[in-house]
């Protein structure tokens, strides 16, 4: 190899790329710069290969208040409250360090919260294991959950919602997607990260900067292979506890206008946070690198750049506020050092001892990293035919129990019950419940939040998958009485320069994006993981979503369980898809589907549900998803309470889309539903409830061995971690 | 019948949050504390052909239980 | 007139909004008290520890927390009668303080719980939990990875017989010694529980049984 190979391979750049710096620069490029270019247009920091596409993205409603371009979008619920919201995934640090890299991964996303001005207020976390058996996985799934409960738990951040997944798709590459909501009251500022003010203070806040993670953005961007042990020292710890202080303390000087503007140092660490702030604000930064307090002398200013030691901040400052910024801070216990200053520029000049090492645009840097046209190709469902739904078959109960004892089907306890769900005093539904619901604190409104994305849809057809991502949330939100009002997403994929993943990346953005538009709920943050293939093989496609929904009061919430005896029930379906999802993979067979969606109505359907779901006629609702009727019915017996169906639908094949609801109102009801004139949408009486019993067909159980087989699935599927 | 002492240690290039912890409860109670590391001490009674063997298989213990040799190190030794 | 309560903050305590609107639903006046500061006692009528993870948890629950300048002034109020309440790491804090007897330990399954249970009252307290009676049952939810409450079987007796168990759990959910949940000192002024009442207040909240826990 010559010497350029060796250095290209070392900063993970091709030879196009090293062209196009060359043609930037006039120049090759020399000593710290190679480090920025390495991280800056890695694909983790520059989405080169995804850009293209979510340019398309409907990101704009007229309630987003920010989407993409900043730590994470807003949306205005009116009354003078505000949330913001992101998810973001951590897939490769947890798979190398589960307990560090799940932990890092919430702080992370904290930080993408709390430096808009926002306060934490729910996290909710989306996770895909392989099979339990599988090398490493039940350390993994013990490391990730302690990890998230551990960092969640002690930041004080309640954590409301989740999904659990398993798949061989994920046996060595784990997913661990993390989202986070904060909340702005009527006197909270929006803070942004675009710095501005020749002469404004550079000040650099929170933990010294050690060895963590260097290199982590490109890692990030890379396939695993069998060395990536070799990679380990970079594993970044995290401190929930001061976190905590840099939390309250940040808070504090942005509410006291403290602060011209503010970015938390993530992936490239120093790097991306003065490059990117520089370039928004088209002004130049001079940068002493011997300033930034370290907690190893010997680091580098290469090092300095690069590392990704957590809770740490970069603040622009007005001098004249530097003092009482700094006595913040101390009261925290925290140091907030001046590293810089802001200057007309353009340049960011770095300095290492009064020397200057480094003097380069933003601009050639951030925005004109390179964008690829990834080779894909175009996408057509084979599930557009009609064809008969499939017959039950087998014993019933039999299946159920299967289902029931899997890791598919059981429950998922083990792993909520170890997160802080109720910190804050303001959690009404929490990790049991798909929805998971907080009290807005100024309004008294509720704020729901929800995941979405169920990778055995993705696997089977990834633009209805994509579409599912949005639609099944969605719909979830709506029959508890929310509105969706917007998006994030966290796109993770296998290997984009492969014609395969890139045509289910596409595929599934498009499913995504038209269901978007159709809801008017708009895709306002998130982030694209790729690379997440190991020894050539691929994961799953999984776009994993999180949607937030606003509630105009708390009373009347439906329970997701059957609620009283002697209630009627009836499903509300939607057009004539199905899927036989689930189940046909468990058998090992291949599943088949019908997947024509009627869109035309949808959104009025979702907007019809959100009003019924906050009026009195609704006792107990859940959306059919996973094998079907019978598992929906099952889960809402699970309390003790029971059914009595007489439906001759499929057990166990899945709708898209029903919702099973139970009302005190027959009458009422079927009055209202009537009223919304909606051709696609068929309501049906399908029994009563009652104690103690399910009875539907040819099963007759009671509901306290269902609840057993659902609870101590997990035992039996971890012996080592019940 | 041999008593193995191990010290496990936070790695030296790895944040120790604890130890920063305690270092700061410390100093804000006036003591001239300048810098705080906590690890952990695991006394294990082993079975062993001889001292080296026991100590090869606390060697052992450690790497594979006790210690997470991505974020601490450990030192083993014989006690009395 | 309304009673004037002190609710004291570390670095790390996450809980002490959600005590300060709890005591403000009560009729009661808030005041936060910074650890770092000590505080004239007599200008409070009462004083609450909420919970959290003070200083991380590092070290033990609580150690870190015990030595802060704050606690002198709150341990002057404990001799002089002012009740005190501690929830959750408030408890830890206590314990660690000296201030109670007994320690709180790692759960005896090893890991956080967070779950809603059912606890006992065994005896009410002047200010936090005066209109409790005997075997009264509460829901509300625990949260904690340090609650087994230990103490030696002698210490065990000698608080039993002194009735300073406040509650205990109806279903042991992390080998607490004795099933308790809650205790107080010795002239029953000093209070504390592991499960939290502030996340009980209203029904939205699965349970308002912690009214009783703040309403005087």
């Amino acid at each position: 190899m010559t010497e350029l190979q060796i250095k290209l391979k070392l900063y993970r750049l091709n030879q196009d790329e090293y062209a196009q710096i060359q043609k930037l620069l006039g120049r090759d490029p020399k000593g710290l710069e190679w480090a920025l270019f390495s991280a800056l247009w890695s694909e983790h920091c520059s989405y080169k290969s995804s850009k293209i596409h979510l340019k398309q993205l409907f990101s704009q409603s007229p309630r987003v208040l920010q989407s993409f371009g900043e730590n994470a979008g807003i949306v205005d619920l009116g009354q003078g409250e505000k949330i913001a919201f992101k998810m973001e995934s951590h897939n490769h640090p947890s798979f190398i360090e589960p307990y560090q890299g799940a932990a890092t991964g919430v702080g992370g996303i904290l930080r993408d919260i709390f430096t808009m001005g926002a306060r934490p207020i729910a996290l909710a976390n989306y996770l895909c294991f392989g099979e339990p058996k599988a090398n490493r996985m039940e350390t993994l799934v013990d490391g990730v959950v302690r990890g998230i409960g551990g960092y969640g738990n002690c930041v004080g951040v309640p954590t409301i919602t989740g999904q659990t997944h398993f798949h061989s798709s994920y046996n060595e590459n784990i997913l661990v997607n993390a989202m986070a909501v904060g909340y702005f009251g009527k006197a909270d500022p929006i803070c942004l990260s675009k710095a501005k003010g020749v002469g404004t203070l550079v000040v650099y806040v929170g933990a010294k900067t050690g060895r963590d993670g260097i290199h982590g953005a490109s890692m990030a961007s890379e396939s695993f292979d069998d060395n990536s042990a070799a990679k380990r020292p970079t594993v970044q710890i995290g401190d929930p506890f001061f976190e905590k202080l840099l939390i309250e303390a940040c808070l504090e000087v942005m509410k006291k206008d403290l602060v011209v503007a503010i970015q938390d140092m993530g992936a490239a660490g120093l790097t991306s946070s003065t490059f990117e702030m520089a370039e928004k604000g088209e002004v130049g930064i001079d940068m002493h690198l011997d300033q930034v307090p370290l907690r190893d002398s010997t680091l580098t200013p290469e090092d300095i750049m690069l590392s990704e030691s957590q809770e740490r901040m970069l603040l622009i400052c007005d001098p004249a506020k530097l003092k009482p910024l700094q006595e913040v801070f101390e009261r925290w216990g925290l140091d907030a050092s001046v590293i810089g200053k802001v200057t007309q520029g353009p340049n960011v000049r770095l300095f290492w001892n009064m020397e200057l090492i480094t003097d380069i645009n933003p601009a050639t840097i951030v925005s004109h990293a390179p964008q690829y046209q990834r080779p894909f190709e175009k996408y057509n469902s084979p599930y557009l035919k009609p064809q008969a739904v499939p017959q039950d078959g087998g014993n019933t109960l039999q299946t159920l129990e299967t289902i029931l004892k899997s890791e598919h089907g059981g429950s998922r306890e083990w792993v909520y019950r170890q997160y802080d769900q109720r910190v804050g005093a303001a959690t009404a539904r929490d990790c049991s419940d798909p929805v998971g619901v907080v009290r807005l604190p100024e309004s008294g409104r509720a704020l729901g939040v929800v995941l979405g994305c169920r990778p055995h849809m993705m696997r089977l057809d990834p633009q209805f998958g994509g579409r599912d991502s949005i639609l099944h949330p969605a719909l979830q939100l709506a029959v508890m009485g929310f509105e969706p009002l917007a998006v994030t997403d966290c796109l993770n994929f296998g290997n984009p320069e492969k014609t395969e993943t890139m045509t289910q990346f596409v595929a599934a953005l498009d499913g995504m994006n038209s269901a978007c538009r159709e809801l008017q709920a708009p895709i306002i943050s998130g982030n694209v993981s790729f690379y997440n293939e190991t020894k050539s093989k691929n994961i799953s496609p999984t776009p994993s979503t999180g949607l937030v929904g606003l509630r105009s009061k708390m009373e009347n919430l439906p329970t997701t369980a059957f609620a009283s005896e002697g209630e009627e029930i009836y499903t509300l379906t939607w057009g004539d898809c199905w899927a036989e999802g689930l189940l046909a993979e468990m058998n090992d067979k291949t599943p088949k589907a019908f997947l024509n969606f009627e869109t035309q109505g949808f959104d009025q359907f979702v907007k019809e549900l959100t009003k019924l779901g906050t009026s009195d006629l609704v006792s107990s609702a859940r959306i059919v998803s996973k094998f079907g009727l019978l598992y929906a019915l099952t889960r809402m017996s699970l309390n003790g309470m029971g059914a009595r169906i007489e439906s001759t639908q499929n057990h166990f094949v899945e709708p898209l889309y029903q919702i099973v609801v139970s009302t005190k109102n027959a009458a009422a009801l079927e009055k209202e539903v009537q009223s919304w004139g909606l051709k696609p949408l068929k309501i049906q009486k399908i029994g009563q409830t009652q104690k103690n019993e399910l009875v539907w067909a040819d099963l007759k159980v009671k509901s306290e061995v269902l609840n057993q087989l659902y609870k101590k699935s997990w035992e039996a599927q971890f012996e080592n971690l019940a | 019948m041999y008593k193995i002492g191990v010290r496990i240690m936070p790695r030296a290039e790895v944040l120790d949050t604890q130890g920063r912890a305690v270092g700061m409860t410390l100093k804000s109670k006036g003591f001239q504390v300048m810098d705080c590391k906590v690890g952990k001490f695991v006394i294990l009674q082993i079975e062993g052909e001889s001292p080296a063997h026991a100590r090869a298989q606390a060697t052992k213990i450690s790497e594979d239980l006790l210690c997470n040799t991505l974020i601490e190190t450990f030192q083993i030794e014989e006690l009395p | 007139m309304s009673d004037k309560i002190g609710v004291l903050r570390f670095p790390g305590t996450n809980c002490d909004w959600d005590i300060y609107k709890a005591v403000e639903w009560s009729g009661a006046k808030p005041t936060f008290l910074w650890h770092q500061d000590t505080f004239n006692v007599e200008d409070y009528d009462g004083f609450v520890i909420p919970g959290g993870f003070s200083y991380g948890d590092y070290l033990r629950s609580g150690a870190l927390a015990a030595h802060a300048p704050a606690m002198d002034s709150l341990r002057t109020a404990a001799e002089k009668g002012y009740p005190i309440f501690g929830v959750c790491n408030g408890f830890q804090i206590l314990c660690e303080a000296g201030l109670l007897p007994g320690a709180l330990m790692r759960n005896a399954g090893l890991r956080f719980i967070d779950q809603m249970i059912e606890i006992e009252t065994q005896n009410s307290h002047k200010r936090f939990g005066l209109k409790l009676k005997k075997n009264q049952k509460s829901r509300m939810p625990i949260a904690h990875a340090d609650g087994r409450y230990f103490v030696t079987d002698d210490e065990l007796k000698k608080i039993q017989d002194n009735d300073q168990v406040y509650c205990t759990y109806v279903a042991n959910p992390n080998g607490s010694a004795g099933n308790i949940a809650g205790v107080m000192n010795a002239k029953k002024n000093v209070v504390a529980m592991m499960p939290h009442p502030e996340r009980a207040i209203y029904e939205w909240m699965g349970s308002s049984d912690g009214q009783l826990y703040f309403r005087n």
